[in-house]
């Protein structure tokens, strides 16, 4: 059995977004829900600053505390290292948002796609609403709706639960790349197999001196960043006094 | 009679808008609460320890005759085992309201996780509160056995310890994770529930005007001392918790503690809950009194309310990971009309409770 992981590439990273909208077109993820996301931080000061970019999604933890605390078993470990959830027996206590260290996990607080069920139009007389707009393309919640994603997840989450990344598990299982990966179009995003020696994944982490988000904690991210952009350069010096 | 049924009546306007409450929340959504993806746990979660430790609390007393053998606690002990009833109800209906599918509890039964501490706490609550009704029928009816107390005892002990537990699992909330709490708990737990026996006690001895024995008063007057010997005893560590998480420590992870430290329910907690109740019921000229007993009880009692608050939002208001992206360093809360109302709703269940049994089961009663 695999143990999948996902390399980062931060050289190779544009910070395009395009992750995050393939993911929520591929998952059918509700507005303001990001199974990927990202952490932007700004250093230094004006003139000499510079933006860092990190794209984030679960990590797939060896040690989840999710999994840990989770009182029903609705977030458990799938045995190819995948962190799934079950809706059906999610209870909705969010303990698992309490415990999650990289704020990855999601709460439904109302219906999915809710903005989508609005009659009223976009511009009164010019566009149409938005429930027109999902009537017209035969969508089911949202205009971009994927059946394909209910093959081991309820399609849309309801209202009450948690949701969060499955590394695309639904694809994984064809033989598939999760979408985030196979839509990057720099090839930032490398995903394989741990355990085997020769995976891609395992080439980029013996060249390069991965790091992963918040080590101390002790979860064991199954997701690894590698490099960093900077096209910076500077004189040789040693400083001054 | 007319005095009861008015009673009744504003109870109920509570349990209506409790009701009206739940109807908004499964039908448009968690969204009538104050709800950000940050702000996971609010005032439905922190009402819930509230009354859950505050009936821990009541249990520690009610072991007093019966598992300690202090028999002069026998007089106190019918109405102490119906407040814990009674405030555990009270809870429960916070809980509810708290979970996003209540009905899936069924899977803490069918698809059980002993390596989660909210299991056992669900597990311990199921079976505290069956142990509590079959200890009120044996004290309605007789007199409760030494077993049966010295469970309930051990239960209340475990319940607010995993509580402890359940929050100084979170490794990555500094600000919740402490053993610490494993003690803290069941002491506030007891302070809360003394105070809540010394309040409903002295406000039916108000409002009944029955004459007290002086056996009865003396007990009284020695609880209400202990009371605020424990409060004074929360006092230092809360000061404790607050020097050594919130000030000296440089972890970034206690920053949401600080922003509390100075916050309106750090204060209440604090100078209400705290210190005003200690000095009250270590001055026998108001101890004694029973104004004195009432106010002290009752400053307490809203200090816990409000400590159990700013408990929970130090955990939370600091968002973590890609949560804080595009927020503030921490995040601001205040409650909506809707949470209100579930903290409304848990007091008129627990207050019904109580008003039907105070009227109709004799709590006065002392066990055979």
């Amino acid at each position: 059995m695999p143990r999948y992981a996902m390399v980062i590439d931060l050289q190779r990273c544009v910070g395009c977004g395009s992750c995050s909208i393939s993911c929520r077109n591929e998952n059918n993820v509700s507005e303001g829900i990001y199974w990927s996301h990202k952490i932007t931080e700004t250093s230094g000061t004006f003139p000499n600053v510079r933006f860092h970019y990190i794209p984030t999604l679960c990590n797939h933890c060896t040690n989840p505390p999710c999994v840990r605390g989770c009182p029903t078993r609705a977030m458990h470990k799938l045995d190819n290292g995948i962190t799934m959830h079950d809706p059906n027996k999610c209870i909705g206590c969010r303990y698992c948002m309490i415990n999650c260290p990289y704020g990855v996990i999601y709460f439904n607080w109302k219906d999915g796609h809710s903005a989508w069920k609005s009659d009223n139009a976009v511009i009164p007389g010019v566009t149409g609403s938005p429930a027109d707009e999902v009537r017209k393309v035969g969508g089911k919640g949202a205009p971009y709706y994927n059946p394909e994603r209910g093959a081991t997840l309820p399609d849309i989450r309801p209202k009450g639960v948690v949701e969060k990344c499955t590394f695309c598990d639904h694809r994984v299982l064809r033989g598939k790349l999760p979408r985030c990966v196979e839509s990057c179009p720099a090839d930032a995003r490398v995903f394989g197999d741990l355990d085997d020696p020769n995976s891609h994944v395992n080439q980029l982490l013996g060249k390069f001196r991965p790091f992963r988000l918040k080590e101390a904690v002790g979860t064991e991210p199954a997701v690894f960043y590698i490099r960093d952009f900077s096209a910076a350069g500077y004189p040789r010096t040693k400083g001054g006094v | 009679m007319n005095k009861f049924y008015l009673w009744i009546g504003l109870i109920s306007v509570g349990i209506l808008l409790g009701l009206w409450t739940t109807f908004k929340v499964y039908t448009v959504g968690f969204t009538v609460y104050a709800k950000t993806d940050v702000l996971v746990w609010t005032l439905p979660l922190s009402t819930y320890i509230f009354f859950s430790l505050t009936s821990a609390g009541l249990a520690f007393v009610s072991s007093f005759p019966v598992v300690f053998g202090i028999q002069r606690y026998e007089v106190i002990e019918k109405r102490t085992v119906y407040l814990e009833i009674a405030v555990l109800m009270g809870s429960f209906v916070c809980l509810l309201l708290h979970l996003g599918a209540p009905l899936s509890v069924v899977y803490i039964l069918f698809s059980p996780n002993p390596a989660s501490p909210l299991w056992w706490l669900a597990v311990l609550y199921f079976v505290y509160f069956i142990l509590l009704i079959s200890a009120f029928w044996r004290i309605h009816t007789g007199k409760i056995s030494k077993t049966l107390g010295t469970l309930i005892f051990i239960i209340a002990i475990f319940s607010s310890t995993t509580l402890g537990w359940l929050l100084g699992m979170t490794d990555a909330r500094a600000a919740l994770n402490a053993s610490f709490f494993s003690f803290y708990f069941p002491l506030t737990g007891l302070a809360s529930g003394m105070a809540a026996l010394i309040l409903f006690t002295m406000v039916y001895n108000k409002l009944s005007g029955q004459e007290t024995t002086t056996e009865k008063r003396a007990l009284f007057n020695e609880f209400s001392r202990l009371m605020g010997i424990i409060a004074g005893m929360v006092a230092v560590l809360f000061l404790w918790r607050t020097i050594s998480g919130g000030i000296s420590s440089t972890a970034v992870e206690y920053g949401a503690f600080k922003h509390m430290i100075g916050s309106i329910p750090y204060n209440i907690e604090f100078w209400l809950g705290l210190v005003i109740p200690t000095v009250l019921m270590l001055l026998p000229k108001i101890r004694v009194t029973t104004s004195g007993k009432i106010v002290a009880s009752f400053l307490l009692l809203v200090g816990m309310f409000a400590g159990r608050l700013e408990f929970v939002l130090s955990g939370v208001v600091r968002p973590l990971g890609q949560m804080a992206e595009g927020r503030p360093e921490i995040v601001g809360y205040m409650p909506t009309i809707y949470e209100l109302f579930v903290v409304l709703f848990g007091f008129a269940v627990m207050l019904l409770i109580y008003s039907l049994g105070e009227r109709f089961l004799k709590l006065e009663a002392i066990p055979e």
